[in-house]
């Protein structure tokens, strides 16, 4: 899954720690997310979309590697 | 809410405060451990009288339900290193949200493995009082495996962000 979370907050001009604020959730979160290490849950991805004001789907995208398990 | 039932699950961690208590136990554990090992029974003055479920006389019958006296050194240290072990492994970090719930649940898996794969050569190749003693040893170190493992995960998930601005 692909997600653009560090465009998101250069636009919003918010760092890893106060999105991590936010969204309550530790800084190495977002960084692991940001870094496509970590697959975050639905609840904590509507939240992150709740605080860029956006669609979920302009946020995080699918990736064909997805659909092989 | 729906979400709501899901959000009180229970995740068995404890509070934060319990990371504290936990190395204010398992350190005295190590120490008075490494006493043991040196000294054994001889502190005389923890010679006390113990209620036994079951206790194996020399002859080797095994007495159920009395009063026996024991050296209580080993028992005071087991008790410290288990609880404190416990204490300082499941109590919450900092900021226990979900990612770290997944390195906690990692380790947790990788620390067994470790653990019982020291046991499996153990129980093939070694014998004897040495076995005894490596089972003794194995009622701690799945827990401090764990904390090991896990410590450095979290910190390896730290070192990451140090670049970040």
């Amino acid at each position: 899954m692909k997600n653009n979370i560090k465009v998101e907050r250069a636009k919003k001009n918010i760092t890893q720690a106060q999105l991590a604020e936010l969204v309550q959730v530790s800084r190495q979160t977002i960084n692991a997310i940001e870094l496509g290490k970590y697959n975050l849950s639905t609840i904590l991805a509507l939240k992150i979309a709740h605080v860029f004001n956006q669609n979920l789907h302009n946020i995080f995208e699918l990736e064909e590697n997805d659909w092989q398990s | 809410m729906l979400l709501k039932k899901a959000d009180m699950k229970p995740n068995f961690i404890l509070p934060r405060v319990f990371k504290k208590i936990g190395w204010m136990l398992f350190i005295p554990g190590i120490l008075f451990g490494i006493m043991y090992l040196i000294l054994k029974d001889e502190l005389h003055f923890l010679d006390l009288p113990v209620f036994a479920i079951a206790n194996d006389e020399i002859l080797n019958k095994t007495v159920f339900f009395s009063i026996i006296k024991n050296n209580v050194f080993d028992e005071i240290i087991g008790l410290l290193l288990i609880a404190g072990g416990l204490f300082i492994a499941f109590s919450k970090e900092k900021t226990e949200d979900e990612f770290i719930a997944k390195i906690r649940l990692e380790s947790l898996v990788w620390a067994t493995y470790v653990n019982y794969s020291v046991l499996i050569l153990s129980v093939i190749f070694v014998y004897g009082m040495t076995f005894f003693w490596i089972l003794v040893f194995n009622m701690f170190t799945l827990l401090l495996f764990f904390i090991i493992r896990f410590n450095w995960a979290l910190q390896k998930s730290k070192n990451l962000i140090s670049d970040e601005k």
